[in-house]
């Protein structure tokens, strides 16, 4: 028995007032709606507050749903609840969500020939790429990148004196009691796990997908470190991260890069560093639900696609979050409309860009890894790091 | 017979205008009593719908088995091992512990401002006072616990508070040492080091399970305390016993079932509520709640349901105990 039929049975059989109840209120899949129907955060707009700019340039309507940041909830949403009803297209949480949606057969594979834009996509993501398994499940592509980052270590540089370039100082005693971690396994396993590796404290095949022996090796150097008093706290959402910088409760955090870019904004001198031994790589894909394709909802999709695959997307994701473009041609097109992108606003992009770039390069980089194969393993040490 | 329905002030209850509308089934006695028994059965069925259900349903789901991103019936105590022979244990302990700690502070302080009430504010007054406390809750949860960071923090309010002592302490016994017993020179040159104590540590989670959950404390101890005749502290008085002995020895038994309310509310906020030790607490710190909220997150629901029963089981149990010692079933009786 999948889940689906798991779930029929439950609210038809166990629950069968509730479900009929329900029934009685669904709506209608017959009438598919003119918009787009899409279930996207805030970060999947440019251009304006809301998705008008986005409308124009694609040419198409769209009724966003704004979408939280946490995976387990869109998982349950598209799987077992009725978010193939609700929605045509969606994002994800992080990589390895689109094949655990594929393989449950609630998105469809897309025809990237109906995406003229595909033409600009960056070449690690082309067949063969480096970054090719980000987007496909079973050698087909399924999703469409429209944003993508390397996880760094954030830090106060009036504090320091110093730019940091090693997950080493995180570690490092002298900063006791100062530096915080992400609550979440993913990034922060996953970063000290290329970190351990890089520097040759511990033997890890693939800090992306680690074995059972592999994960209890990293988590018992975090619950050493963690007995120390090494970790002020670990961090959970954008306001709690950001609010460690701001009241100078840390001097450096494993982070998001935009909590750098706003605490830079409050006053505060914060820089997003690179480390020489790698980052956690991760980047957000843009999906076609098989409900929005039985809806003939496919035409608007791609069309939206291929605003995401143009340079007047990535200049402006850039500019407005920091996160790196998926395309190539973004210099040439800000370099093209200098009205929307003066020369200083150039030159401080282009800046950003080559630090992006410094990172992406770095060897060691893992790419983001939602659901591991030894997914137990990582909630049962991460529950003992807690628990430590 | 036909029914007029009117409007007129002089119907005389609601009871008899439901019987006139219905009389040729409600108008006799026995009719009356089927309402009655009808007008009980309603908030049984939403106890039932709401309350029963959802938690047979949750012990229930405990027992199925995991698949990858949802579960399927059948009989495991898979998930109930993942919990036991886990960590998830020590932390649902920890967390416990914590809450019991902050029920215990939570007495000392809510109830004496309790009995302060119930004693020294005049009658008319009382109501008005104890509904004060209610105003906190008119703030969002998340904006009054996330506003005690800057009062907590390396740099807030209690330091910068405690540095300004520190200074002016300092300066004092410098002073004194240098100028006084004229040894010509300072004998403390040790700069402020910051509390780092109180925020992003089981007791910076402590304390805002205190200041959060107080009121509950406060509120219940004041009804326990309407409870005890006023007759009660004038014989207290007349036999003369001192405040404390009346406090210890009378007061606190008689208003035992109430208190142990209130501890029951603070104990199981603070075992299940996930805000406070993800705002407040140390690395990684977690309690029954954020248990819950992370085998969801995991995608193992069957162990997230396993956790709400060992709550659950829980709850039952301490109510249990509280039924035994206290009588729960007396809480707001007065005392004769």
């Amino acid at each position: 028995m999948n889940e689906r039929q798991f779930t029929r049975r439950l609210f038809l059989h166990s629950m069968a007032g509730v479900a009929a109840a329900a029934a009685v209120g669904r709506i209608p899949e017959a009438h598919a709606a003119e918009a787009l129907r899409f279930w996207a955060p805030g970060i999947a707009k440019v251009g304006a507050k809301d998705f008008s700019a986005m409308e124009a340039q694609a040419g198409i309507s769209i009724a966003n749903t704004a979408k939280s940041a946490r995976a387990d909830e869109a998982i349950q949403k598209m799987v077992v609840g009725d978010g193939q009803k609700l929605f045509d297209a969606l994002t994800d949480n992080g990589g390895g969500m689109e094949d655990a949606l594929a393989s449950q057969n609630t998105i469809v594979p897309l025809d990237t020939s109906k995406i003229p834009n595909w033409a600009n996509i960056l070449p690690f993501y082309r067949d063969g790429g480096s970054a090719a398994h980000t987007l496909r499940y079973q050698g087909k592509v399924y999703g469409i990148p429209y944003i993508s980052n390397a996880d760094s270590l954030a830090y106060n540089y009036d504090e320091l004196g110093f730019h940091p370039d090693s997950w080493a100082y995180l570690f490092d005693s002298q900063f006791k009691g100062r530096v915080a971690l992400q609550n979440d396994f993913g990034p922060t396993l996953t970063n000290t796990a290329i970190y351990l590796k890089q520097s040759g404290k511990q033997e890890i095949a693939d800090p992306s997908n680690m074995t059972p022996s592999e994960v209890k090796g990293v988590c018992q150097f975090l619950i050493d470190m963690k007995k120390k008093g090494q970790f002020r706290t670990f961090w959970n959402g954008f306001s709690n991260g950001l609010s460690l910088f701001t009241s100078r409760e840390v001097v450096m955090a494993s982070c998001w890069e935009p909590i750098a870019i706003v605490a830079t904004k409050k006053g505060v001198n914060v820089h997003y560093g690179t480390m020489k031994e790698g980052h956690q790589v991760w980047n957000n894909v843009v999906m076609l639900t098989k409900g929005g394709k039985r809806r003939g909802m496919e035409d608007a999709y791609y069309k939206l696609a291929n605003v995401y695959l143009s340079p007047w997307f990535g200049a402006r994701t850039l500019q407005t979050f920091g996160f790196a473009p998926q395309m190539e041609g973004v210099a040439d097109y800000m370099a093209a409309n200098p009205n929307d992108f003066d020369a200083a606003t150039r030159q401080r992009l282009s800046e950003l860009m080559t630090r992006k770039q410094a990172r992406l390069a770095v060897k060691g980089n893992a790419w983001q890894n939602v659901y591991p194969k030894e997914y137990r393993a990582y909630t049962d040490w991460w529950a003992r790091l807690q628990a430590a | 017979m036909a029914v007029k329905l009117t409007h007129t002030r002089d119907a005389s209850s609601w009871r008899e205008r439901v019987l006139a509308f219905s009389p040729g089934r409600f108008g006799s006695e026995q009719g009356e009593s089927r309402l009655q028994k009808w007008a009980f059965l309603i908030p049984a069925l939403f106890m039932i719908l709401f309350f029963a259900l959802p938690m047979a349903l949750t012990v229930v789901w405990s027992v199925f088995e995991r698949t990858r991103f949802w579960m399927q019936p059948g009989f495991t105590l898979l998930a109930y091992e993942n919990f036991f022979n886990s960590a998830r244990i020590d932390s649902f302990l920890h967390s416990m512990i914590h809450s019991a700690i902050a029920v215990v502070i939570s007495f000392v302080m809510g109830f004496p401002i309790a009995v302060f009430v119930r004693r020294r504010i005049p009658t008319t007054a009382q109501h008005q006072v104890i509904l004060l406390f209610l105003l906190p809750f008119m703030i969002s949860e998340l904006i009054r616990v996330f506003s005690l960071r800057p009062v907590l923090g390396r740099y807030g309010l209690v330091n910068a508070v405690l540095e300004r002592f520190y200074m002016v302490g300092k300066a004092l016994i410098n002073w004194s040492y240098g100028g006084i017993w004229g040894q010509g020179e300072v004998l403390i040159t040790a700069k402020f080091e910051p509390v780092s104590i109180i925020l992003y540590t089981n007791v910076g989670v402590i304390i805002g399970e205190v200041l959060s959950f107080l009121p509950f404390m406060v509120f219940a101890g004041f009804l326990a305390m309407e409870a005890i005749q006023e007759y009660v502290f004038e014989l207290c008085d007349d036999l003369g016993s001192g405040t404390l002995r009346t406090f210890f020895d009378i007061v606190v038994p008689l208003a035992a079932p109430g208190i142990f309310a209130g501890a029951v509310f603070i104990f199981v906020n603070g075992l299940g509520g996930a805000l406070i030790p993800d705002i407040l607490g140390g690395p990684g710190a977690v309690n029954a709640g954020l248990l819950v909220l992370g085998s969801i997150t995991a995608l193992d629901f069957p162990l997230a349901m396993a956790i709400s029963a060992i709550m659950l089981a829980t709850l039952v149990l301490l109510l249990y105990i509280g039924h035994r010692l206290f009588d729960l079933t007396k809480i707001l009786e007065p005392i004769r």
